[in-house]
Formats: structure tokens, C-alpha cells, sequence
């Protein structure tokens, strides 16, 4: 036990501190003028859906998203992976979706339960993505390794930049209070979606190149998007 | 039921809600040193936010942990920004002493704890309030705070180590 101050001592002094708060009394001043400012602009108003069906409509969106821009686009990871490539990666992909959805869907409704924390689920989809990765594709080095690699990183920018967009209008149907993890739900949403789009389109299907310019171009923009929503939020307050 | 009156836009039901809640939420706004002299502003700003994002409230679900969630967000702005103009004001060296208000309001021998906790990082302080002065259960407190109730139960275990440690420390130097 830390220190030698006894439990019940110490438990007694808490809870001393907390019935000493001062008494709580509005005065009737204040909550008429709550009241006024308020039933100014009463209108009724249609309760949001539930956090899993907000959370279904993300991932549809995502699903359509993802599915039109690798039927229009080019497809060279079709011929380049395997079956069991294709499989353990769109899933893993997938997998993203689900949770950054459902992260996505949590923070738009005040006072639900998220089910997990945002650096946990952020970890255990990286720790998927750079798995799977690493078993599943060749080593192999490139002479061209920049050139090849910064087309991929700009395309899976755009894709993300007006995914996020996309997704950010969809949100505002919530309560949204900018704070790190909502930029990470949101990036991380459309991160997903731009990674699953680029990983049918590249014809550069090893390991080193899908590491630096798919994977760590999307752990940039989660990071910045976290910012973003935290600088977002102090600049709102100022 | 009221909120659900409030949402079709019932004023008797909204003036219903902010004559039982508004005194919670100023208790709550209240046990934060550095916002308590500017509680009743906070708190309509507050009903502010719930007025707007009341399409959120859904009637399946508890409604205390919705309005502490946005409680929590009004409380945590008004205390940036408090901490923003206090840096400000410090440096032309107009700003009167924000701690001692909180002396008045205290019984003496709490004002050890209370400053401990007022040093506490943001997230533990809020979880010891909600806790404690608000009576929530670890279930309300991790809705509120979106967090699980594994996270709650460490912020409130780590909360607790350094205040027991601190005021350990105090009496052995005694």
C-alpha cells in the first residue's frame, strides 16, 4: 500500500471533502433566464438512431465508398495477390472499419459506452495491418523505391482527405465535442477506407513499400487528425 | 419520460428539467476550484450545449451519464479557457489570487486535500468528482467520460495512490 496513511483514515477524508462541496442552489434569476434562452428556440426535434445503427450506417457508407472507387479504379492488386492475400487483407481492412465506425458512432452520442479505448483499438488494427503484412508479402527491394512509392501515398491522401470530409458531414447529425480520439475515429475511418481502396490498386504488393507508403502514411494522418481535432477544440475556446 | 417531452418540444417539461438538474450540474461545476466563481455562467452555457444536442438523447438510455457526457465538455472548455485568460492576466500581473476563493468554502482541514486534488491531472480530478461528489457509479462515469469502466477504475485507483501519498507525506513532515 502506498504511504502509511490508513485506508480508513484517508477514505473518511474524501468523503469529508466531498460532503463539504458548497450547496448547489441556482438561483431563480439564472434558471429563468436558461429558460427563456432556451424556449426561444424549442422546436421538436427527432431523437438521433441508436449508437449500432449509426455505427451500420458509417460502415455501409464505407462499404459503398470503398467498393466503387475498386470497381472504377485500376486493379492491379486483383493480379498481383493471392487469394489468401486478398482475403486476410480486405478483412483485416474491414476489421477497421467496423471499429472506427462504431468509435466514430460512440462520440456522436454523449454519454454511451465506447466498449474499448481508442489506443487500444488503434494498436491491436496496426498490429493486424503490419502482421499481416509482413507474413503474408514478399521482401523485396526497389531501385525505384520513391518513385514507385509517392503516388500511393498521395492517392491514399486524397481518398482519406474527402472520406474524412464525407464522414465529418455524416457526423455532424451527432453531438460532436472535438477531442483527440474523435480525430483518430474519423481519420482512422476514412484511413481505412483510402488503405483498403489502394490496396487492390497497387501494383507494388511488397512488404517495405505497403510498410512506408500505405501504412505509415496512414498512421501519419490518424496522428494529425488527433491533433487537428485537439488544436481544433483550443482554438474553438479561445 | 420529461426528456422525451423536452424533445417534442414541451417547455413545461424544459423548465421541469432545469429546475432538477440545473442544481446537480452546478455541484458538479462548482467542485472545480478554478471554475467555481463562474459556475452559473458555465452552467447555462451548458444547457446551452444539452439544448442542442438533445436529438442525441435517446429514451433506452440512462439520461444522467448524457448530460454529465456533455457536462464534462462545457467543464473542461471552461476550464481551458479560464487557464488561458489566468496566463494572460498573470503575465500584466492584474490576477488576483484564484485559490484563496476556494479557502471560504472549505472546512480548514479539508483545504490540504482540496488543494491535492485540485494538482490531480484533469482526467483523475474529473473521475474523483463524478465519483464522489456526484455519487455516480463507475457505470455512469465511463459513460459520461466515454471511457471503459476498466479505465475509470484506473484513473480513480491512480487518483487515489497519489492523494494518499501526498497527505502521507505531509504527515511524516509534521
Amino acid at each position: 500500500m502506498p504511504g502509511n496513511r490508513h485506508e480508513d483514515e484517508f477514505d473518511r477524508e474524501l468523503e469529508g471533502w466531498a460532503a463539504a462541496r458548497p450547496d448547489a442552489q441556482v438561483s431563480p434569476e439564472t434558471r429563468i433566464r436558461i429558460h427563456n434562452k432556451l424556449s426561444a428556440s424549442l422546436v421538436p426535434v427527432n431523437p438521433i438512431p441508436s449508437v449500432k445503427s449509426l455505427t451500420l450506417i458509417l460502415f455501409l457508407v464505407f462499404a459503398v465508398c470503398a467498393g466503387s472507387l475498386i470497381t472504377i479504379g485500376d486493379k492491379a492488386g486483383f493480379r498481383l495477390m493471392t487469394g489468401r492475400q486478398m482475403l486476410i487483407m480486405a478483412a483485416v481492412l474491414v476489421a477497421g472499419g467496423v471499429i472506427f465506425s462504431f468509435s466514430l458512432a460512440c462520440r456522436m452520442v454523449p454519454g454511451s459506452r465506447p466498449g474499448f479505448p481508442m489506443a487500444l483499438a488503434l494498436m491491436f488494427w496496426g498490429a493486424g495491418m503490419i502482421g499481416g503484412i509482413a507474413l503474408l508479402f514478399p521482401w523485396r527491394n526497389s531501385t525505384a523505391f520513391v518513385s514507385e512509392g509517392w503516388p500511393c501515398a498521395v492517392t491514399e491522401l486524397s481518398i482519406a482527405l474527402a472520406a474524412a470530409a464525407l464522414f465529418w458531414v455524416l457526423a455532424q447529425r451527432g453531438a460532436l465535442f472535438p477531442d483527440a480520439d474523435l480525430g483518430a475515429a474519423l481519420v482512422g475511418l476514412s484511413s481505412a477506407l483510402a488503405l483498403l481502396v489502394l490496396q487492390f490498386r497497387c501494383m507494388f504488393q511488397n512488404v517495405l513499400h505497403l510498410f512506408v507508403w500505405h501504412v505509415l502514411t496512414a498512421a501519419v494522418l490518424i496522428g494529425t487528425g488527433a491533433l487537428a481535432a485537439r488544436f481544433y477544440r483550443g482554438r474553438r475556446i479561445h | 419520460m420529461l426528456m422525451t417531452q423536452y424533445q417534442r418540444a414541451d417547455a413545461a417539461a424544459l423548465d421541469e428539467l432545469v429546475r432538477r438538474i440545473s442544481p446537480k450540474l452546478l455541484r458538479y461545476f462548482s467542485a472545480s476550484r478554478s471554475i467555481r466563481h463562474e459556475a452559473e455562467d458555465v452552467l447555462q452555457e451548458c444547457w446551452v450545449r444539452i439544448h442542442r444536442s438533445r436529438h442525441t438523447y435517446r429514451s433506452s438510455e440512462p439520461v444522467m451519464p448524457w448530460i454529465y457526457g456533455i457536462a464534462r465538455h462545457t467543464s473542461l472548455d471552461a476550464y481551458r479557457k479560464r487557464k488561458r485568460l489566468e496566463s494572460h492576466e498573470v503575465q500584466m500581473d492584474t490576477l488576483p489570487e484564484l485559490t484563496g476563493e476556494s479557502a471560504s468554502s472549505i472546512p480548514a482541514p479539508l483545504e490540504r486535500l482540496e488543494a491535492l486534488i485540485a494538482d490531480l491531472p484533469a482526467s483523475q480530478r474529473e473521475v474523483i468528482v463524478m465519483l464522489k461528489v456526484m455519487g455516480m457509479s463507475l457505470e455512469e462515469v465511463a459513460r459520461a467520460t466515454s471511457a471503459t469502466i476498466g479505465a475509470v477504475k484506473q484513473k480513480a485507483h491512480r487518483a487515489y495512490r497519489t492523494l494518499r501519498l501526498a497527505l502521507s507525506k505531509d504527515d511524516n513532515a509534521r
